[in-house]
């Protein structure tokens, strides 16, 4: 056990020094920030003199290697356009865009157990056909395309639920909807194979041979089995929440990471950027490692056979 | 008499067609007795069992006739929820083929055991517990009270069918149908369980419906045993005057089948041919087409013929 999860964590620091890589040269090719910082007419001079300032005339793989220094301090830097520390900045939204990702997680898999199992239990019944549309619906429809329409019925028309912002419970609803919306039709499809499956099986046969009573079959027993691949599914839909919330982010001026780093990335904030992509990333392997943990507590084999 | 069961009938109804899976099936089992249910796979015998339980293939099966008596009373028309609630695993109990796949992999032992005993209102809490314990117990688990909390992969195949025993028996239904228990075990471990089903049957007189393709385990379990046959119930009788005089060509040749140590014979004996399509099998003797005795008057149902002592057989030759 303890040995698997220090493997874990070796692949994790491996695959967060790979994103700092990727990110850092990323970031260079976007533009000269100086051009941004400086005035249209500023003089050769100053342009030369703010570089040197930034430490921007130094060749690339110097610049990498001190971003790497400081960033292991936990110095990414001063945000150019914020005039604080990139760290700071990105730390101080990390804790709504984790809580827009969890809330979009559960609704989704609220949503999608639900649907899911009863699918498999009435296999071919007038709720798997409603489930399959609304899992249909559910992969045409973008997350901005839901955030607008959410926006439009629930904040505008029926003034139930505020339109932006960040704040008490009533806030996040209409975001978590909108970011957990995507992920339901695969998980509903996840949840509805596996169940299937093991609704199958010799276990369950036995189950109901001994008179358990078909509640506890299907939301206990077979449940438990079907939720493995469901969990893997999870960690990946989680992590993909946590660096791909931006645009819902954007739309209901969420004040997270993901829109933190895309107005950084228009007003070419490197500092902001470096910090922000690369605690997503390190967010990325945490989530990755939770569900690769979580495992050995739904399946005692793999408990055992680590 | 614990069972008695009168021409059933359970069709299952597939796009392709009706497939006759039990055809005018009939059986009884007394008190403490062990019948065997011996015939090839596809010969109906698992979905016999099921059918006694009523678990039918979930939206094709249905037993178009006949009567299942348990203790008198009638099985066929119960509803459902009694059916879960006072028949399956309470006074039926069944075992299935492979113990590696018959438990469920993500709880634990102490759980599944309990859980018949939990959902059939016979223990709850500590009471519970000790129930479990004293029912894996009686199936030789060794010191059961410390791995309540283990998980099926940490067991081996034999123990794993004996935690299934236990499954089963936890509730002492009065009847107990063992398909195919052995066939999945290793032929050492095979005699552990014919041993453990013998004691489970003196300990608590259950009767045993015992479903096999293996005359010898038949033969080792049973006092009685009933050949089946595409569906239908060829002969049936007292293990020794099956085995000794077998009636029916399909018994006959089952017997001739079995590979014996001193045989000169170096090719296994066979039955040619095939059994019949379920679906729109022949009128007459289903057996008729590979029958090496085959009559014109096969062409129509045999008479099932008395041969006294508790023996007959379905046959037109027997009949004459």
């Amino acid at each position: 056990m303890s040995g698997f999860l220090i493997r874990r964590l070796a692949q994790g620091v491996i695959s967060i020094v790979g994103a700092s890589i990727v990110i850092f040269l990323i970031s260079r090719l976007s533009g000269d920030p100086i051009l941004i910082l400086l005035p249209n007419d500023a003089s050769p001079a100053l342009i030369e003199d703010t570089r040197r300032n930034l430490g921007l005339d130094q060749p690339l793989w110097r610049q990498y290697l001190i971003f790497a220094q400081n960033a292991l301090a936990g110095d990414f830097g001063r945000s150019y356009r914020w005039q604080m520390p990139a760290l700071r900045l990105i730390l101080d939204r990390l804790p709504a865009t984790i809580e827009l990702a969890l809330c979009g997680l559960v609704f989704s898999v609220l949503i999608a157990v639900p649907i899911g199992v009863l699918s498999a239990v009435h296999r071919g019944g007038w709720i798997d056909r409603v489930g399959r549309i609304f899992a249909m619906l559910g992969q045409a429809m973008p997350a901005f395309w839901v955030g607008l329409l959410l926006i439009l019925v629930f904040a505008i028309h029926l003034n139930w639920l505020p339109a932006f912002g960040h704040g008490g419970v009533s806030h996040v609803i209409l975001p978590a909807i909108a970011l957990g919306w995507y992920p339901v039709a695969a998980q509903t499809r996840i949840v509805r194979s596996a169940m299937l499956d093991v609704l199958d099986s010799d276990h369950i046969r036995l189950s109901r041979a001994l008179g358990t009573p078909e509640h506890l079959i299907v939301w206990k027993y077979a449940l438990r089995n079907a939720a493995i691949p469901l969990l893997t599914m999870l960690g990946v839909y989680f992590a993909a929440m946590l660096g791909g919330a931006f645009v819902v982010e954007t739309i209901f001026a969420w004040p997270g990471v993901g829109r933190t780093v895309v107005e950084a990335v228009f007003s070419r904030d490197f500092p902001v950027v470096q910090a922000g992509v690369l605690f997503t990333s390190i967010l990325f392997v945490i989530s990755n490692l939770l569900v690769d943990l979580s495992y050995g507590i739904v399946d005692p084999r793999i408990r055992d056979a680590r | 008499m614990l069972l008695q069961v009168e021409n059933l009938r359970m069709h299952l109804h597939l796009r392709r067609g009706v497939l006759q899976a039990v055809d005018g099936i009939n059986l009884h089992v007394a008190e403490g007795e062990t019948l065997g249910l011996v015939g090839e796979s596809g010969s109906g015998k698992t979905l016999t069992g099921l059918s006694l339980l009523r678990l039918l293939p979930k939206g094709s099966g249905r037993i178009e006739s006949g009567s299942i008596r348990l203790d008198g009373q009638e099985l066929t028309t119960l509803p459902e929820a009694e059916l879960a609630r006072d028949i399956r695993g309470r006074r039926i109990a069944m075992i299935m083929q492979d113990p590696m796949t018959s438990l469920n992999p993500v709880f634990s032992i102490g759980d599944q055991v309990g859980g018949p005993l939990r959902n059939h209102d016979i223990a709850r809490g500590t009471a519970l517990r000790s129930a479990v314990v004293d029912v894996l117990k009686r199936v030789r688990i060794p010191s059961p009270e410390d791995r309540l909390g283990d998980y099926p992969h940490q067991f081996s195949g034999g123990q794993r069918q004996r935690i299934v025993a236990a499954m089963a028996i936890g509730c002492t239904p009065r009847l107990l149908v063992a398909d195919e228990p052995t066939t999945a075990l290793d032929v050492t471990i095979q005699v552990q369980i014919i041993a453990l089903l013998r004691q489970i049957q003196h300990d608590q007189g259950v009767g045993i419906i015992l479903i096999t393709h293996d005359l010898g385990v038949a033969a080792s379990l049973c006092r009685r045993i009933a050949v089946m046959y595409a569906g239908q119930i060829v002969e049936t009788g007292p293990v020794r005057a099956i085995y000794r005089s077998p009636s029916h060509p399909y018994t006959q040749a089952l017997l001739a089948a079995i590979p014996r140590l001193h045989s000169k014979r170096t090719r296994l004996a066979a039955i040619p041919g095939q059994p019949p399509s379920l679906i729109d099998p022949p009128s007459g003797c289903r057996f008729a087409a590979r029958c090496p005795m085959r009559m014109d008057q096969c062409a129509a149902p045999p008479p099932t013929v008395d041969l006294g002592d508790g023996h007959s057989a379905a046959c037109w030759k027997l009949a004459n």
